[in-house]
């Protein structure tokens, strides 16, 4: 049986009540990908501990989880880093020189995303640059 | 001679008439396929194949997933990614997902170890 339908079917359908967008689930090669966006950090935060627990530390590799949260362009996102400041960079890449730094749990203005890694942000004081995106909610 | 010219003619209308039976009974077979291919809609209907990055983009997108996880290595091979060193199992569900964002085929983590 399809893997959606069975070992993932819970973690399926979590998501879909969950009111994840753009929900793609797709089984190739016996792996299960599911790509979506969540509507907010804890939707995706509580997908994953379903998955966590389905299959403990992720342990069978038989599933790719691609859930993102959406942010929207020119709204405000949190900084949400374990508890370090989060680099801005001059440009999408850890390669790129630091310009500036937002602070744990600091809002930040949204310009837009430059993939599905990197958004281009502003801090209240100015600063504007590249962030990692998942530090952001 | 006039009498082999009328029944030639009448000959020519038959065929003509059905001809044209033949015809709608054709429409109505196809009609009836029309509906039958039902596997073409649902291939259009079917999701775009699985985007698997490819391996110098993978590379790229890992050193920065990985910048923040110091004991962690990654290596790539035909979309697949190996992750080993260690890590701690509280930040085991944000590694996977950081990686899980860069469209890998697969994630194989069986060297890494979770303390």
């Amino acid at each position: 049986m399809a893997l959606q339908d069975s070992k993932y079917k819970e973690l399926v359908d979590a998501a879909r009540t969950a009111g994840v967008t753009d929900l793609q689930v797709r089984e190739q090669d016996n792996i299960l990908y599911i790509d979506g966006n969540a509507p907010s950090g804890t939707v995706k935060d509580q997908l994953w501990a379903l998955y966590n627990k389905i299959d403990p530390d992720f342990n069978s590799g038989d599933l790719i989880l691609n859930v993102n949260v959406a942010l929207g362009t020119g709204a405000k996102a949190k900084v949400v880093t374990e508890s370090s400041n989060l680099n801005i960079r001059k440009g999408p890449g850890t390669d790129q020189p630091i310009v500036g730094k937002a602070a744990h749990h600091e809002l930040v203005t949204v310009l837009s995303k430059a993939n599905d890694q990197w958004s281009l942000i502003r801090t209240d004081k100015g600063e504007e640059g590249y962030v990692y995106t998942q530090y952001l909610e | 001679m006039k009498q082999i010219k009328l029944t030639a003619w009448a000959l020519v209308l038959l065929l003509g008439v059905q001809s044209t039976g033949c015809k709608s009974k054709d429409k109505k077979g196809a009609d009836t396929t029309q509906t039958a291919p039902l596997p073409d809609t649902t291939m259009n209907n079917m999701p775009p194949p699985v985007q698997i990055a490819p391996d110098t983009a993978l590379q790229t997108g890992l050193r920065d997933a990985t910048k923040d996880y110091p004991g962690v290595q990654a290596t790539v091979t035909n979309g697949e990614v190996t992750l080993s060193g260690a890590v701690t199992r509280d930040r085991l569900p944000n590694l996977m997902a950081a990686v899980s964002s860069l469209h890998p085929k697969s994630i194989n983590k069986q060297q890494l170890i979770i303390k």
